[in-house]
């Protein structure tokens, strides 16, 4: 994809789909590496379905044969001479830990690194799309950090203001924004 | 014109033909596999130098006529066996992907 917010957007769906109730999306940059963490307690997948998921004709999705998201994913990080793995338990194999964590690792000087693009809009993105998910999504790069973690939004908002609500998109849209204007200085 | 008949005339290598009788209709040349998997048409013949098992799934979804990998590009086994199960054709040439695109031009 021709930026890898728009990676982390389509594999942030997969948690959606596995019905998680809090994703982890932790992005650890360094001036030379960036690695890209998402961590979910939904369904999980069996062990069959963990060593076939970078199989582009190996899908959950009903409509069509072919699921490339997590191809796509290990392809960016594989050409930058990064790496790719994920892990994960069903709910049968760990009923109190179950989930996926999937991880891809990039070096940032290759010339085939993707840029990272428009993060922000991707985090707003998914919070519209699954409001009730606990979405906690930090950033760093070196000594920065950025973080936006909806549980805290939400406990301080109470449950009368939703969180797909457009006061509420626009502040964490600023806020992030804000955030980013002093990032890689 | 088939898939076949064009391979013939522009000396294109085979690595697995099993939809012989598809119609190249046009030409497609990316290498960014989700922006081709939405752009290229079915009928296309799709000018690449990606070479990962990708691209037959990327080639399935669009329906292209064929892949042709470009610059001598090579393909694992692996790939091979899946494009014969998917039904992808796939050819290599030793041609730029203008040279190729040019080249196919004329004939359909």
């Amino acid at each position: 994809m021709k930026e890898l917010s728009l990676n982390i957007l389509d594999i942030a769906g997969n948690s959606v789909k596995a019905g998680a109730t809090k994703v982890g999306i932790t992005i650890t940059e360094t001036d030379e590496t960036l690695s890209l963490v998402f961590r979910d307690n939904g369904c999980g997948m069996t062990k069959e379905q963990v060593e076939n998921v970078t199989d582009p004709f190996f899908t959950t999705r009903t409509t069509r044969n072919v699921g490339l998201g997590i191809p796509f994913l290990k392809l960016a990080a594989e050409q930058t001479g990064g790496s790719f793995s994920i892990e994960s338990a069903t709910k049968e194999e760990n009923p109190g830990n179950h989930g996926t964590t999937t991880t891809a690792f990039f070096y940032k000087n290759n010339i085939d690194f993707t840029p990272l693009g428009d993060v922000i809009s991707t985090v707003t993105t998914l919070i519209m799309g699954s409001p009730g998910i606990d979405w906690v999504f930090t950033h760093t790069y070196g000594e920065k950090e950025t973080r936006i973690d909806t549980s805290e939004i939400r406990a301080v908002l109470g449950d009368d203001v939703p969180l797909d609500s457009y006061e509420v998109i626009e502040w964490i849209k600023s806020s992030l924004e804000e955030e980013y204007d002093s990032f890689y200085k | 014109m088939t898939v076949k008949s064009l391979a013939e005339k522009l000396n294109l290598e085979t690595v697995c033909c099993p939809c012989p009788e598809k119609e190249v209709s046009g030409v497609y040349i990316g290498d960014l596999l989700s922006w081709v998997m939405g752009r290229a048409k079915a009928g296309d013949a799709w000018l690449t130098i990606m070479s990962n098992v990708n691209i037959v799934a990327v080639a399935a979804l669009a329906d292209t006529a064929a892949v042709i990998l470009t610059e001598g590009v090579t393909v694992d086994e692996n790939i091979t066996a899946t494009a014969l199960a998917k039904g992808v054709n796939i050819f290599t040439s030793r041609n730029p992907a203008y040279e190729t695109a040019v080249d196919i031009s004329k004939l359909i």
